[in-house]
């Protein structure tokens, strides 16, 4: 699908996020908690990038992305976690003492460092889908099949991340931190900075994910959705294509999981079960799969409605999300942005036919 | 078509100001209420999943929570003013029980939380309770090494529940056994318990051999295997079973366990999960003659406890929950109910609802609990109670067979496993090492 | 001895007396205290005959019925009546007029109430007393635990308990101990080895405990020390070969069940390309319903105890099921066949939908009552229980694999069912109406899943989300068996079963589902289609 290169809906974004909502906090109309709540959700879109690369430009549902975005976030977690022992002068996390454990995994020595850390977070998740989509990729598994296995590939490492015997804290996962190279995580101002620098990193990783899409490696990932067997017939290396945006998102994931660990506060095994990782995909598809706005624009409003619901109705709102859900389906297969887009065009004086891209 | 789509920016502006005025109204609206209404109300936050995985257990918490604060209300409040609880749905998602807790604190301005269940959904919001200086009633019984400033642990400590009921099991009167099966669910309470419970059981000279430590995953369904390890394990007889099985995996593992030929007279289970508003709907024929250590049972003959009993179906019955009258109070319900009253007094004694306040209002304070007189510890922020032992009976109830004498004092670092620790609040600054 | 019993005797009859003096005491005391004191004398007393009326105080199961003290059946019969057995002086079965066994609800008892205090002084004569129990459960574990057997009065109280021993396995515990007894008396190798071989091959689950600290304590000497030792080990042997059976039926039950519930969400994937992550609820749809005619039998036709319910649950979880699928194909699915992505977000969100449904209604833990055919178990050698219940579903299984096989192959339904299946434009064309063939299949899957549901309750729980415990293992099995395949389904359905329980006799539970995992994705790299892949041009879309 081509993406009309509207710049208001960039202005409207960047004026409602970077301007907008920063100063509601500074002139005291918006608590710091609205804040950081709009930082997680930008860390989610981050991931809905590369959700949508996969799924809605190369047509791979990934089920894994969870698992992507909980290594990230237990890479950051391991590492603000051994700068709070270390500062506190013990040797072990608090939990690993309980358990009776005397020395500190190996596995654990990187996290020490902030530099390792990061190169860790993106190397760790990287190699995972590497070795994955190679094994996945190379026997031509697809489609529906691709979906399950991965769905069951996240189910295991859900199980193995549970264990206590896994030293990452089991089904507690890794909580209470201090600081974050020094700055202290409760300050209003560091999590206003969070806020900014997710705000940043998005804004980074949507021009990054709109350049692939309209290079000729985008197209050639629209492509193999379109039509594998047509672009392999073309001596196109389709596995390669695959792995590379298999990586690509799973990387995109492992960021928003580094930015959304210090604004949650707490990351746990749950964040990957499976009715998360359905969910990350349910941002997606809300949003318009196929389209980066509309990953971007899914993923906010997804999570935006599952706060707002379960504090306004407690009781009710399993049922608001999954009509939405259906709905958004059945009527709107090109989710909220294919919504706008329509209404654009009932208004908009000047009607044309959008060419329909063949599935 | 660019001039169409610039016409409708106001329109897309305004949209986009009304939703951000709906994300912050709660904001908004604490601001505009406290102002106006400031002298009549005070607001409470329960924080208890009403959806997935945990709601089975904490709906009936949120209902306990709602009758304390009806009863409150209708007696003329606290400090004359009217509770108003603020009801939010964390739906079993550990993120957000982090997040519904920064809402209660920072946005609504609770003057106090009661919620969670599990260990880690008290871990979760363990740090923001800390960092804004919140109050939180935790109800139910824990693992203990903890010892938070900001945690009112209304719930039972290892030693006010795992070590009776070994050392029960282990007395002549409570059948005198040998060989102790470990079995729970794999997260933190189970780990901890069994930690615990091993320890005591090798002090007491229970060689090695005769303790199993097993653990399953949540949800497990299928017990076959497991049930023939404790059959074989149980053939020369003296043998137990300690369970820290939480939730939904009990009736298939209480089902096999029958089905294989085992009863409560050849091996009983000694549960720390199971309560009456699990066993309401159970198929108890399989349970029965089995036991479960708690603080609490409904079947408790007190008149405060007859009354509790019979307002909490009352209770139920008119606001047509789920079960209606045929609902059960149990342990962690009558601990959520305990905690409101406890979270009045305290404030009443206070005269006022500043957290610190209330906070050391509650040191030593006792209350006439549905379990009779309850005493906070002096020193840190958990409530000393009796520790009760009950055989199931067929109608899902608890026959009490043992009781302690008196209150047994919670002990949140247990001696067994962490011999150098304590928690004082009163004289040193939370968790100190003993010397 | 002789002279002994002789002595005893006139003593013998002076305790007869002041044993029913002491009943009498107990059954009317004038206060606390004397009834306290008259339990404590008659434990005291050890007297056989007094034993029926002692356990029934230490089970809490006294009662009176005409001023006579009598006990209860441990379980009640079909109509939640009681079987009575009088106490004192004899324990008999009491009758009617018509020399049947007379039935009586606890309702028309009086209970006497013993406090535990009292219940108490019993604790220490327990295995004693439990040796006389109406429970061979109770028999047996007090056969176990009995002490001193080397003591002559143990012994005679041992062999009066085996001489009216009903109970096969009872008595098989039974006599180990009294030839366990006998071996440490025993002064010679020969009539050691003699027991030993006899404690073998009565072999009872405690023999080889037996045998193993008789060989420990090495009482008479070396040899026999080896010689019970070694056949302990042989024992034990036996033992394991039995468990691999049980392992083996163990996961043939775990295979059937997911068979049962992967096959309802193989035909409509297969068929529609739908992805039904609704199909779990499907399940607890059927669950609830097995559930609600429970309720409906107990409560609204005031038959309590019966198994009837279950049977009419079997047909009407399948029809609502299969009624809800339908309902769910007219509204949704249909605009999405051939989008099975689309179709797996859809259906994710009508799962919510109706979990949360459910959870509005029903509350939230519930379960069904087990029918009382269907508890226990098979007993197949004296090591080897095959619960009922499981052999229940396997056959259900079976059935429901034959139905649909029939279905599917040898009718005109099925036939139209694969032609759709294989090219829904082409079939359209030949005059089959494919939108009625998908609601029918539509309306079949889910009902199988309903059904599913049904035999589910008699193993778990009935609790609004129990679908999301079944549903990524079924997906795996329909994936591993290759799509809309039925010989497929239940080989992987098998296949997955059996590995787990091996794998779960290696390593604990958990590892054992992490390690399923892997290997089905090792064997996708081999089948990437399943097991049995579509052949031809099918294959290639």
């Amino acid at each position: 699908m081509k993406t009309k290169n509207n710049p208001l809906y960039y202005i409207l974004f960047i004026a409602i996020f970077a301007i907008l909502l920063p100063a509601g906090y500074l002139s005291g109309l918006l608590s710091v908690n609205t804040i950081s709540v709009w930082g997680r959700y930008f860390c989610f879109a981050i991931a809905a990038l590369g959700i949508d690369l996969i799924w809605g430009y190369t047509g791979i549902l990934s089920m894994c992305q969870a698992f992507f975005f909980c290594l990230g976030s237990y890479g950051i977690a391991m590492h603000l976690l051994l700068k709070k022992t270390v500062a506190a002068g013990a040797v072990l996390p608090d939990f690993m003492a309980w358990n009776k454990i005397d020395t500190l995994p190996l596995f654990w020595q990187p996290f020490h460092s902030f530099g390792w850390s990061l190169a860790l977070c993106l190397l760790i998740p990287a190699l995972f889908a590497f070795v994955i989509g190679f094994v996945l990729f190379r026997s031509r598994i697809k489609g529906v099949y691709m979906a399950i296995i991965t769905q069951a590939l996240t189910l295991a490492m859900w199980l193995i991340f549970l264990r206590n015997e896994t030293n990452l804290g089991g089904t507690n996962g890794l909580t209470d931190f201090n600081t974050l190279l020094g700055y202290s995580l409760s300050s209003s101002s560091v999590k206003l900075a969070l806020y900014m620098i997710s705000f940043a990193v998005l804004c980074a990783a949507y021009f990054f994910c709109y350049r692939i899409t309209n290079s000729k490696f985008g197209k050639v990932l629209q492509a193999i959705r379109d039509s594998e067997s047509r672009i392999s017939y073309a001596a196109y290396k389709v596995v390669d294509y695959k792995l590379a945006v298999f990586v690509v998102a799973a990387l995109l994931a492992a960021v928003g999981g580094m930015l959304y660990l210090p604004q949650t506060g707490i990351i746990t095994p749950g964040r990957m079960d499976v009715k998360a990782s359905v969910e990350m995909v349910m941002w997606v598809a809300l949003g318009g799969r196929g389209n980066l706005k509309g990953a971007v624009l899914g993923a906010l409003l997804v999570n935006f409605l599952y706060s707002i619901c379960t504090s306004l109705f407690p009781d009710s709102w399993l049922f608001i999300l999954g009509f939405l859900f259906v709905i958004t389906v059945l009527y709107f297969d090109k989710g909220f942005m294919g919504l706008l887009e329509s209404i654009k065009q009932r208004f908009s004086p000047t009607r044309f036919k959008t060419p329909q891209t063949t599935h | 078509m660019r001039n169409a789509f610039l016409k409708q920016l106001p329109i897309l502006l305004l949209g986009a100001t009304a939703l951000f005025s709906s994300c912050n109204n709660s904001a908004g609206k604490a601001g505009s209420s406290d102002s106006a209404t400031a002298k009549e109300t005070v607001k409470i936050g329960v924080l208890h999943s009403l959806s997935g995985t945990m709601a089975i257990s904490e709906v009936s918490l949120r209902d306990a929570v709602q009758m304390a604060v009806d009863e409150i209300n209708a007696k003329g409040g606290v400090l004359g003013k009217q509770i108003e609880p603020v009801i939010v749905d964390p739906a079993s998602d550990w993120d957000l029980f982090a997040e519904k807790a920064k809402e209660l604190l920072i946005d609504k301005k609770v003057s106090a939380v009661f919620g969670c269940w599990t260990s880690v959904s008290r871990k979760s919001v363990l740090p923001v309770f800390e960092q804004n200086n919140g109050l939180l009633f935790y109800p139910v019984q824990y693992e203990g090494e903890e010892c938070s400033n900001s945690v009112i642990y209304t719930g039972a400590t290892p030693n006010q529940q795992l070590i009776p009921a070994a050392e029960y099991l282990m007395s002549e009167k409570g059948g005198g056994y040998k060989k102790f099966y470990l079995l729970g669910t794999d997260y933190v309470f189970p780990r901890t318990a069994n930690k615990i419970l091993k320890a005591y059981l090798l002090s007491k000279g229970i060689p090695k051999e005769n303790i199993i430590e097993e653990y399953t995953p949540f949800h497990h369904q299928d017990y076959q295997t497991i049930i023939s390890k404790v059959k074989r394990f149980a053939a020369d007889g003296k043998a137990c079973i300690l369970s820290t099985i939480n939730g939904d995996s009990n009736v298939p593992f209480y089902k096999e366990f029958a089905n294989q030929g085992l009863s409560s007279a050849t091996c009983p289970i000694m549960a720390f999960s199971v309560a009456e508003d699990e066993l309401r709907s159970m198929d108890t024929e399989f349970l029965v003659g089995h036991l479960a250590a708690w603080n609490y049972f409904q079947s408790n003959d007190l008149p405060e406890n007859k009354k509790f009993v019979a307002d909490f179906k009352a209770f139920c019955a008119k606001k047509g929950l789920p079960g209606g009258d045929k609902r059960v109070t149990d342990d962690p319900i009558c601990w959520a109910y305990t905690g409101v009253y406890l979270w009045a007094k305290a404030a009443e004694k206070a005269g006022s609802f500043d957290v610190s306040k209330v906070r050391n209002a509650l040191y030593g304070l006792d209350y006439p609990s549905p379990d009779g007189l309850v005493k906070m510890d002096p020193r840190n922020h958990h409530l000393a109670k009796p520790v009760v032992i009950g055989e199931i009976k067929p109608d899902g109830q608890f026959d009490i067979i043992w009781k302690s004498e008196g209150l047994v004092d919670p002990q949140p670092w247990s001696p067994l496993t962490s011999p150098d620790k304590d928690c004082d609040w009163v004289n040193h600054n939370g968790t100190y090492a003993k010397k | 001895m002789l002279m002994c019993c002789l002595l005893l005797l006139p003593l013998k009859v002076a305790a007869q007396d002041s044993a029913s003096i002491y009943t009498a005491q107990l059954l009317q005391p004038p206060n606390d205290s004397v009834r306290t004191q008259a339990i404590g004398r008659l434990a005291a007393l050890r007297i056989p005959a007094t034993f029926p009326l002692l356990i029934a105080i230490n089970d809490k199961k006294l009662y009176l019925l005409d001023h006579k003290a009598v006990t209860v059946d441990s379980k009640p019969t079909g109509e939640g009546t009681y079987r009575l057995y009088s106490l004192y002086p004899d324990n008999i079965l009491l009758t009617n007029s018509s020399g049947q066994p007379l039935l009586l609800p606890l309702s028309a008892l009086q209970t006497v109430d013993i406090p535990r205090a009292d219940r108490l002084q019993l604790a220490g004569i327990a295995p004693l007393l439990n040796l006389f129990s109406n429970d061979a459960q109770k028999r047996i574990l007090a056969y176990t635990q009995l002490k001193n057997t080397g003591d002559s009065a143990t012994l005679s109280i041992l062999q009066a308990a085996l001489a009216k021993e009903s109970n096969a396995d009872a008595r098989r515990t039974g006599k180990d101990v009294l030839y366990a007894a006998r071996l440490y008396s025993a002064t010679s190798t020969a009539a050691a080895k003699a027991y030993i071989d006899s404690i073998g091959d009565n072999w009872s689950d405690n023999a080889p405990v037996l045998l193993r600290n008789y060989a420990k304590a090495g009482f008479l000497n070396q040899e026999t020390a080896h010689y019970a030792a070694a056949q302990a080990i042989s024992l034990e042997k036996r033992y394991d070969s039995l468990q691999r059976i049980q392992n083996f039926f163990s996961g043939l039950s775990l295979g059937s069940i997911l068979i049962l519930i992967a096959l309802g969400l193989s035909i409509v994937y297969g068929l529609a390309g739908i992805i039904n992550m609704a199909h779990g609820e499907f399940m607890m749809i059927g669950a609830y319903t097995t559930y609600c005619t429970q309720v409906f039998f107990t409560h609204t036709l005031g038959i309590p105890q019966t198994d009837l319910f279950f049977l009419a649950a079997l047909p009407l979880s399948f029809m609502i099921a299969g009624a809800m699928g339908w309902i769910l194909e007219r509204l949704v699915i249909r605009h999405l066949y051939a989008k099975p992505l689309e179709s797996l977000l859809a259906t994710w969100g009508v799962s919510l939908i109706l979990i949360q449904t459910a959870r509005l209604l029903f509350g939230d833990l519930t379960a069904v009552k087990t029918p009382q055919l269907l508890s226990g178990g098979w007993q197949v050698s004296p090591h080897l229980t095959l619960p009922y219940n499981r052999i229940f579903i396997i056959v259900l299984t079976l059935l429901m694999v034959v139905f649909t096989y029939l279905m599917l192959y040898r009718s005109r339904l099925g036939l139209q069912i694969r032609a759709v299946t294989q090219n829904r434009q082409m079939s359209a064309c030949l005059g089959i109406e494919t939108r009625r063939v998908a609601s029918i299949t539509f309306f079949i899957g889910s009902g199988l899943a309903g059904l599913a549901g049904c035999a589910i309750t008699l193993i778990g729980n009935v609790v609004p989300d129990m679908g999301q415990t079944y549903i990524v293992d079924s997906f795996l099995v329909v994936v591993t068996g290759g799509v809309g395949k039925l010989a497929g389904t239940i080989f992987s359905g098998l296949g997955i079963g059996f590995f787990t329980k091996i794998s779960e006799s290696f390593f604990q539970a958990v590892y054992g589902k992490v390690f399923i995992l892997v290997f089905i994705m090792l064997f996708m790299q081999y089948k990437p289609k399943g097991l049995f892949p579509d052949k031809g041009r099918v294959a290639e879309d």
